[in-house]
């Protein structure tokens, strides 16, 4: 007998079960699984663009916003240059055609590395709720150029940003037929409170997260 | 009104005044309070420790002692939530006493919740001048929701202010047998408390439970703090007059 | 990790001596237990979400075998490699054969507490595996040597100036005293790990049944980096853990991040469905998920079932006020505080962690703050009835038990015996109206006096006052 086996026996001994449910007895739990149904939210009565730019401040992103997408590159470009940061990083290949160079800038369109410091992304969607970022992953939208740079910035468009986390996994299931290998949800840059239990904004992901709202 | 007076073993032990305190008042609003001579224990100390049959045989005794009585009062949230709490999982094994048991928790009542909810209490005898803070005893906070009904209480004695202290629903760290095989901490714990109290400089400390107030007068006066009053509500609502006997 | 819970009451008056850990555990408790009550200030329905959480908790235990199944199929569907470990020994065997059959030379590890129970790090670094801890708290406590003291913030007993010496020893740079700087030291330290490691090790927070998907909560990004850099990703795995959907998960969360930290949101939620996608650039080239038992199938067996749907907040220890003075080392292994003294003594064997369950007063903060209100103080109170049953009490405590029950179902003798009491007591207060010393009490009488009785009984004074009124 398998771990395996060992291992479900066991718990279907623990739960008065001498064999595995039948499709009549899992019928409610099968309905559950197919209809996916929200548990409680609390009440979320806010503007959500606005409360989405309030909570990324509060977690310490920093909030811009653009007309159209080809004003993005002046707009990621003033920020640098006011946060004395580097002109050099990566970028998702979607916005490989963007003109940085007209911004001073020098990107290039490939999954960031150990070294580079500034990563481009764009975002799935947003979520007011709780400022948070989702992201997934695929052949060019590559998780470590959120990941890997010191400053990570995220190009957001308005009629994106949903109200909860269960909104964007509802847009996910409407727009794919299966999940990437990763989700994920970013909300600020890396913090840790391990020593002293004194808040630090930057540990091993992005010490910076800049958010760039398109709106048109 | 026919309310029986379960006393509880510390307050008869220990510090009598209450009972009596707690009768006086009782007896004041109209009641007519009868007392159970064969009264011991509610069995707290044996389910706690893990004996489960020898606080079966208490609670047992306890509904036998309370079965006529239309109220059952309790001036400590400890063995009030052992009743209300406990004695239906307590006596789960006995079915057959399930009716007499849910008859017994749907009558009995911690003291404060008693006087406010179901006595409608407005004028107290008492009268303290000065100012008290009140501890929140764990089981009658967490499993009898008392903590409002006493500080109600205390505001209509005249003279009296009350200072809340920084945490009132901290554990003063009691705890039954556990004071005494973890002493240590629980000495620690109750050090913290009286910390607390004394930040609020109240004269006295009110409370509803006989360990809490064995435990925090007896780490004050260790400290060497012999002026804090440390004192049960009924004490406070019933005043001096009330009775030594 | 090896157990150490028989010394609990040394561990713990070391404690009590600590003044660095009284200040450690003050901040603590300004961070985690001042945190969560304000963030829970922002669920309206605050107890409607943790009963339903609750609910969702309990369901997915009693239908264990059903979801663990269908998350095994959905996993494998999508590329996992899906594998059932029984107990610690076989968890670290597995990881080690798949390391092996990698050529892995070095492990880069995401927090785990379930690796903690198996001795993980041990056991590889003993076969010749590096193994780095990346989470800042358990890089410090693997640098220190020294086990978690608290599930979320396992390095909280040290100071700052603890850490500023061991980083001076173990990084051989100048010796910094800003957290900030010692924080980017250790990123500093800790980057080329991550960008060579060629296995990464998670544990995982939830598994979600429906689509084969683990996910993992963090704030530092060692745990995206764990589970996307290095060429094989294995994540290790409670059955316990499983939850049907992903709205379940989202939900859940909510009261998670709250009663854990404060935080609404905690930095990075990570949901991984299989290894690299086609097409895909990075991630790792294998996704293994172990998952296992453990104990965790006789604690489901047991009245301490209710335990299982703990998802590791660290709640009941921040609220609980001897942790809150102890701290997590006494308790003596992975898991400290509330949760800990029901499943150290569920999982290692009662006989080996007596006092955990007894080193506590029932006063049911944790109880009250656990977000899947898990009855703490009851599962305590089981393990004490064990402990009866199976003779493991003290026979002092057993016998002054009995003497006691004995007496207080006696009504007449209870009152003659209670009367000499209360002289007794009385006059041994004297003046002051204060014992100083009791025999067989210094655990009370040590620091505290104990107040004296009255000197009579109320059954006497009822009486007598009763017999004043005929």
């Amino acid at each position: 007998m398998s771990a395996r086996d060992n291992i479900l026996g066991k718990i279907r001994g623990a739960l008065g079960r001498s064999r595995p449910m039948t499709e009549t007895e899992a019928a409610a739990l099968r309905a559950k699984l197919r209809d996916h149904p929200r548990g409680p939210q609390p009440a979320m009565n806010w503007e959500p663009v606005s409360r989405f730019r309030e909570r990324c401040l509060s977690l310490s992103s920093t909030v811009d916003e653009v007309a159209t997408l080809d004003q993005v590159p002046a707009a990621v470009g003033r920020y640098l240059a006011g946060s004395g940061l580097e002109r050099t990083g990566v970028c998702w290949p979607e916005y490989a055609g963007l003109n940085w160079a007209g911004a001073g800038l020098s990107i290039e369109a490939r999954p960031a590395g150990g070294d580079d410091k500034i990563g481009i992304t764009g975002t799935y969607c947003a979520i007011a709720e709780t400022g948070t970022l989702m992201l997934l992953s695929g052949p060019d939208t590559h998780p470590v150029t959120s990941l890997l740079p010191e400053t990570h910035i995220a190009i957001a468009p308005t009629t994106r940003i949903l109200v909860s986390i269960e909104d964007g996994m509802d847009l996910l299931r409407r727009e794919r037929s299966e999940l990437p290998r990763q989700v994920a949800f970013v909300s600020g840059p890396s913090r840790t409170a391990d020593i002293e239990m004194t808040l630090v904004l930057g540990i091993h992901g992005p010490y910076r997260v800049h958010i760039v709202l398109v709106t048109g | 009104m026919r309310v029986g007076l379960f006393v509880t073993c510390l307050v008869d032990l220990v510090r009598p005044r209450i009972g009596l305190c707690t009768l006086d008042l009782l007896e004041g609003a109209g009641c007519d309070v009868v007392v159970p001579t064969t009264q011991t224990c509610c069995g707290q100390p044996g389910y706690n420790s893990g004996d489960r049959k020898a606080a079966q045989v208490l609670a047992k005794k306890v509904l036998r002692e309370f079965a006529d009585c239309e109220y059952v009062v309790v001036p400590s949230g400890s063995c009030g939530g052992m009743i209300k709490a406990h004695y239906p999982e307590l006596l789960s094994e006995f079915p057959d006493l399930k009716p007499d048991v849910d008859r017994l928790v749907a009558r009995t009542w911690e003291l404060a919740d008693f006087l406010v909810n179901v006595l409608k209490l407005e004028q107290v005898p008492g009268r303290f001048d000065g100012s008290v803070t009140y501890h929140d005893s764990c089981s009658g906070l967490r499993e009898l929701h008392v903590k409002s009904q006493p500080r109600k209480l205390l505001s209509k004695v005249p003279g009296l202010t009350l200072k809340e202290m920084a945490t009132p629903e901290q554990c003063c760290g009691f705890g039954g047998t556990f004071a005494v095989k973890f002493g240590d901490i629980s000495s620690r714990i109750a050090d913290q408390k009286c910390a607390d109290i004394g930040g609020t400089g109240a004269d006295a400390v009110v409370l509803g439970d006989l360990g809490c107030m064995l435990n925090i007068e007896g780490r004050l006066r260790r400290r060497g703090d012999s002026k804090t009053k440390v004192l049960h509500f009924v004490e406070v609502l019933a005043g001096t007059r009330a009775s030594d006997g | 990790m090896q157990v150490q819970s028989e010394k609990f009451k040394a561990g713990a008056a070391k404690s009590l001596n600590n003044p660095h850990l009284l200040k450690a555990m003050g901040n603590l408790r300004n961070r985690m237990v001042t945190g969560r009550a304000k963030s829970i200030l922002e669920l309206d329905n605050f107890e409607e979400i943790r009963e339903a959480a609750r609910a969702t908790r309990d369901l997915a235990l009693a239908n264990l075998d059903y979801l663990l199944e269908e998350f095994e199929r959905n996993a494998t569907a999508r590329g996992t490699n899906v594998h059932w470990a029984e107990t610690g020994k076989d968890v670290n065997q597995l990881v080690l054969d798949i390391a092996r059959s990698n050529n892995v030379r070095k492990i880069i590890k995401s927090k785990s507490m379930l690796g903690e129970e198996t001795g993980l790090n041990h056991f590889l670094e003993a076969s010749g595996i590096e193994v780095r801890e990346t989470d800042l708290g358990e890089y410090i406590i693997q640098e220190a040597g020294e086990t978690p003291s608290h599930i979320i913030a396992p390095a909280i007993h040290r100071t700052k100036d603890e850490v500023s010496d061991l980083f001076h020893e173990k990084h051989k740079l100048p010796r910094k005293t800003d957290i900030a700087e010692m924080t980017r030291e250790a990123r500093m330290v800790l980057r080329p790990h991550f960008l060579s490691a060629d296995m990464g090790i998670s544990g995982a927070n939830f598994l979600v049944a429906e689509s084969g998907t683990t996910m993992i909560v963090t704030n530092e990004g060692n745990g995206r980096m764990t589970t996307t850099l290095p060429r094989v990703h294995v994540a290790i795995v409670g059955i316990e853990k499983v939850l049907p959907t992903l709205e379940d998960v989202a939900f859940i969360l909510r009261l998670l991040t709250r009663s854990a930290t404060g935080q609404s949101i905690s930095n990075y939620l990570t949901f991984t469905t299989g290894p690299k996608q086609p097409g895909d650039k990075d991630g790792p080239d294998e996704f293994h998920v172990i998952i296992v038992d453990a104990g965790r199938t006789k604690v489901l067996d047991s009245n301490l079932r209710e335990a299982l749907r703990c998802i590791r907040c660290g709640a009941c220890m921040n609220h609980c006020p001897v942790y809150q003075n102890i701290g997590g080392h006494p308790y003596g292994w992975v898991y400290p505080g509330p949760i800990g003294s029901v499943l150290t003594p569920a999982f290692v064997g009662i006989e080996n962690a007596i006092d955990l369950p007894n080193a506590a007063t029932f006063c049911n903060q944790c109880g009250v703050v656990c977000p899947v209100k898990i009855p703490l103080p009851d599962l305590m109170r089981k393990l004490r009835e064990k402990q009866v049953e199976r003779g493991l009490r003290p026979r002092s405590e057993r016998l002054g038990l009995k003497v006691w029950a004995w007496f207080a179902a006696r009504p007449t003798l209870y009152s003659a015996l209670t009367r000499i009491a209360a002289r007794l007591g009385h006059w041994a207060g004297g003046r002051t109206g204060l014992i100083h010393s009791l025999l067989g009490g210094a655990g009370w009488t040590r620091d505290r006096d104990l107040p004296a009785p009255q000197g009579k009984t109320f059954r006497d004074l009822y009486a007598a006052r009763a017999r004043r009124r005929i």
